[in-house]
């Protein structure tokens, strides 16, 4: 993942004007700018905002990009600076005590962030790879509130009995699926 | 929270969760913009993000004078590092002004086309007409000075 190969390839065709490759970009980095915006509690629209200042922000950055394994990290340190600097304008007063003045960059905060995006885009993955009945048993399951199970029992043509082992099954392969496959193993081991 | 026990179904399962979760919670909208913004990869320049509008007060009840009597019918802000610009809409065209006053060129333009284009004097008061009809951004180049772009503006 850190390493990975497609990221090295889409910077080098985005930087050459590709746009398809830009869009790939986008795709796989904008859960990661909202899941910051969020951390923030920024409304939407603010967050809207935020990810212009990222994306313009990248766009100048990427012919420099040496490291394209830094980029999660890069992307991550941008946006937390774009959140500060919203939530500065929103108050409209200067603060009084500089202490309380919140635009240092939180480098913890975003080193959490990237893990989450990055075990996140792991488990989408394993997801996309199972099933269709399984992806709608377990989306049912995990949805918040979680589905009754009469409901699941009539949407999947189930007896409410087979659930909770057609869970239990639907958890396994989610995690024999490649892309989950070697991580499960290695807490095995 | 990284230290997932994969092995545990209750850990997988709230893996899952979050991740399903979290993609609901994102809007198409938001990726969407984001693969627009390249559209303005050519343009080098400050952002300056919207911090008042005017749009924003009329949603308390009671105004005490209705918007078609009133000579400007919204006012915006934005401000950048070093810079802000006052915007009126009014039917004839939408009045301006930099702040730091600095001459130079403005422009209205979507990811596509430049919708009207404007001399800043001076005192950085400027006049772009007609007033456009769809969701813009202006680009602001003070003579001597950086580029600045503004967020979206939507009539």
């Amino acid at each position: 993942m850190r390493d990975d190969p497609t990221v090295v390839s889409l910077v080098s065709r985005a930087v050459d004007g590709d746009k398809g490759a830009w869009d790939e970009l986008v795709e796989r980095y904008a859960p990661l700018i909202w899941g910051i915006g969020r951390r923030y509690r920024l409304a939407p629209t603010d967050i809207d905002d935020v990810g212009q200042g990222v994306w313009l922000r990248l766009i100048e950055h990427l012919p420099s990009l040496r490291e394209p394994a830094a980029l999660p990290g890069w992307i991550a340190t941008t946006a937390q600076r774009e959140c500060f600097r919203l939530l500065r304008a929103a108050s409209r007063v200067d603060p009084v005590d500089p202490a309380e003045q919140r635009d240092a960059v939180e480098p913890a905060v975003a080193e959490e962030e990237v893990l989450r995006f990055e075990r996140r885009a792991i488990v989408r993955t394993a997801f996309g790879q199972l099933s269709p009945r399984c992806q709608l048993l377990l989306a049912m399951i995990t949805k918040d509130p979680p589905a009754p199970y009469d409901e699941i029992s009539k949407r999947l043509a189930m007896p409410v009995g087979s659930i909770g082992p057609n869970r239990a099954r639907c958890l396994e392969r989610l995690r024999r699926t490649p892309a989950l496959a070697g991580l499960a193993d290695e807490r095995r081991r | 929270m990284t230290d997932t026990d994969w092995n545990d179904d209750g850990q997988l399962l709230e893996a899952l969760r979050d991740t399903l979760t979290a993609d609901q919670d994102m809007p198409r909208a938001f990726v969407d913009a984001g693969k627009a913004a390249f559209a303005w990869r050519t343009i080098d320049a400050e952002l300056a993000a919207l911090t008042y509008d005017s749009a924003w007060e009329s949603l308390e009840p009671a105004p005490v004078r209705s918007a078609a009597e009133s000579a400007t019918l919204r006012a915006l802000t934005f401000a950048s590092e070093g810079w802000r610009i006052e915007l009126e809409l009014t039917p004839d065209g939408l009045l301006g002004q930099l702040d730091p006053p600095a001459a130079g060129e403005i422009v209205a333009r979507t990811d596509a086309d430049v919708l009207a284009t404007a001399r800043i004097d001076e005192l950085g008061f400027f006049v772009l007409k007609p007033v456009p009809k769809v969701p813009y951004r202006l680009v602001c180049t003070p003579d001597d000075g950086p580029t600045i772009l503004t967020g979206w503006v939507t009539p």
